[in-house]
Order: C-alpha cells, then structure tokens, then sequence
C-alpha cells in the first residue's frame, strides 16, 4: 500500500471523515423533515410552496455536499452536478415562458382557473382529513 | 476468508482492480466517480420530466392539486421519508466503515439500507393498495368518489408516475447495494480499493434526494 500516494495532491482522494458529521446531517435532515409536515400542514396560501421548497433544497444539500461528498470533491464533478441542475431550471424556465405566454383559451382548461365554486370549495376538506386504510 | 472462495477469486493477481491504462488507482477513482456523477445528472434530468408535468398541471389546476394532495396519507408518506433519510445515513456509515477497512462493520450498514429500502417498498405498497381501492387511479380509471374536480385524475397520473418512477429506482438501489453487500462481504474491498461501494451509496443518496423533493410537493402543497 506504500507505492500508492494518497492524499496531498490529489483531489479524487476522499478524506475519511468522523462519524460525528454524518450524525448530525442526519439529524438535520429528520428536523427538516418535521419542519416540512409541521408548516405544511398550516395554511400559509402562497407561501406554502416556497417554504416546502426552500426546507427541501436545503435537506438535498446537505445530501449532497455532505453524505454524497461533494463537499470534498474536486472541481469537475461538483460542475457535472451543478450543470444538470442548471438545466433543469431552463427547461422549467423555457416551458413556463411557453404557458404564460398563451391566450388562455389555447389552455387545456382554459387557464389556471379554480372550477372549485361551483362544488363548495369548503365541503372538500371533510373527506380529506379521513384517509382511513380498507 | 479467501481459500474457500474457490478458483474464481484465488485467481485474482493482486490489485486486480486497477486497470493499466490508468496511471494509478487514484485516477482511476477520478475517472470513475466523474463517470457516476454524469450518470446521475441524467437521472436529475429524467427526473426533472416528471417533475416539469408536476409543475405545468399544478399551475393549470391549482385548487384540486392542493385538494388532492390532502387525500394522500400524509403519515405513511412521512414514515417513508424518515426510513429513506435513515437509509442514506446508514449508507454513508458502511462507505465510512470500508474506508476504514472494516468490511464486517459495512456488511452490517449495507444490510440495514437494504432493510430500509424493503420497509420503504411494503409501505409504499400499502398506499398504492388504498388508492386502487378507492378508484384513485390515473387517467379514465379515477373513480374516488372524495374528490369530484377537474384535474383530479392528471394529480393522481402524476402521483403514480412520479413514486412509480420512483419505487422502480428504490428497487435497482437495492439491488445494487445487495451486490455490493455480497461482494464486502467475500473480502473484495479494502481500504485501498473501494469504489463501488462509494458509486452504490451514490446512486442511493440519488434515490433519497429525488424522495425529498417529491414528499412535500405531493403529500403536502
């Protein structure tokens, strides 16, 4: 094992970690995970959305930079990973573009209308809260 | 543990593993790793379909995707987080251990991920068998009676696509994981020499990440 140089100069070389960070991103992601269903659960209206997407980003981080050790690795493959993401927000951002662009008449329901009035919107929220197993 | 291994691995030269037309194992490492990662950034990729059709329907059908999302066992759904965050830390524990070159010590890791994952699958399975039940199924199948809007039916295409989709990867996860468990465990890897164990746990984080985003945004907004 002597003849191979591990370390110093090289970026690929992953550096053995203590347990004690790995313990605490787990226990970061499990508070995360409480925080996501706790502010779910309320009714913020808009803002519902960001803070649900804003928890999960966050617990996808530390996933990556520290369980999947990005953190330590070198330049290249934090650009692969960096880049897919990239291009996952254009294809939201080009796809977006196209739908807000349309008349709402070329929409499939006719735009982002809630049919919900004509059902009782309040009336809904009884089944919800029973999702009882058979 | 070697000798009752029979001829397929007594045969093995020593540092088997590096191939020469890398300088050293280090660059072969490099080479490997970098090959995982763009692998996984077409996962992101594939994924990021789903998620995209998420997105457009959700727009168009705001009210009943916010309703639909209510009819979702929200405690099953947040049990399987817990058990998928747990199985990408006790993942990363059995990488740790054959860093260290204690391959009983990653065995053991691998073989409680690989628990997780099948607990994961038997409680996704207990959801799937409530919605078939209840009719709410994609596309012309809907019948749930619960929610009467429209849209209801694309919310619930989405929702089988999107966890089928993502069941199907828990499934090759594992069973990459069990391959690499069994191959720890005939003494293949070492300290030096290591890498599929690293790979495998990747693909399985990849498997946890793509579960963090679709929790909230199906069970919960």
């Amino acid at each position: 094992m002597a003849d191979i140089e591990l370390g110093t100069n090289n970026p690929a070389a992953h550096a053995v970690h203590g347990l004690k960070r790995y313990v605490f991103v787990w226990l970061a992601l499990l508070a995360g995970t409480v925080l996501t269903v706790v502010t779910g659960r309320m009714d913020l209206g808009e803002a519902n959305i960001i803070i649900a997407l804003a928890i999960a980003t966050t617990k996808a981080t530390l996933v990556v930079l520290f369980f999947m050790h990005l953190y330590d690795a070198g330049g290249v493959n934090r650009l692969v990973f960096v880049v897919s993401v990239l291009f996952v927000l254009v294809l939201l951002a080009g796809v977006f573009g196209d739908l807000m662009a349309r008349l709402p008449v070329s929409l499939p329901n006719g735009g982002p209308v809630a049919p919900v009035e004509m059902h009782g919107g309040a009336g809904h929220e009884g089944p919800a809260a029973s999702p009882e197993h058979p | 543990m070697s000798s009752s291994e029979g001829h397929a691995h007594a045969a093995r030269p020593p540092r088997w593993y590096h191939a020469h037309h890398f300088d050293n194992i280090e660059t072969q490492n490099h080479a490997v790793r970098l090959g995982m990662w763009l692998f996984l950034g077409t996962e992101v990729l594939l994924f990021a379909g789903l998620f995209l059709g998420y997105t457009v329907y959700r727009w168009l059908y705001p009210q009943t995707f916010h309703l639909a999302s209510r009819h979702l066992d929200l405690s099953l759904g947040t049990l399987n987080t817990v058990i998928l965050i747990t199985s990408s830390f006790t993942v990363v524990l059995g990488y740790n251990a054959i860093q260290r070159g204690n391959s009983k010590a990653c065995v053991r890791w691998l073989a409680v991920t690989i628990l997780c994952a099948l607990g994961f699958l038997v409680v996704k399975s207990f959801e799937y068998r409530h919605k078939f039940h209840e009719g709410m199924l994609p596309g012309k199948f809907y019948s749930y009676e619960g929610l009467q809007l429209p849209g209801a039916n694309i919310f619930y295409a989405v929702y089988f696509l999107a966890t089928g989709l993502h069941a199907f990867h828990v499934i090759v996860g594992m069973s990459i994981l069990a391959w690499v468990m069994f191959r720890v465990k005939k003494g293949l890897y070492n300290a030096e020499y290591h890498v599929p164990v690293e790979l495998g746990g990747l693909y399985w984080h990849l498997v946890d990440l793509i579960w963090i985003f679709l929790f909230p945004l199906l069970y919960l907004i």
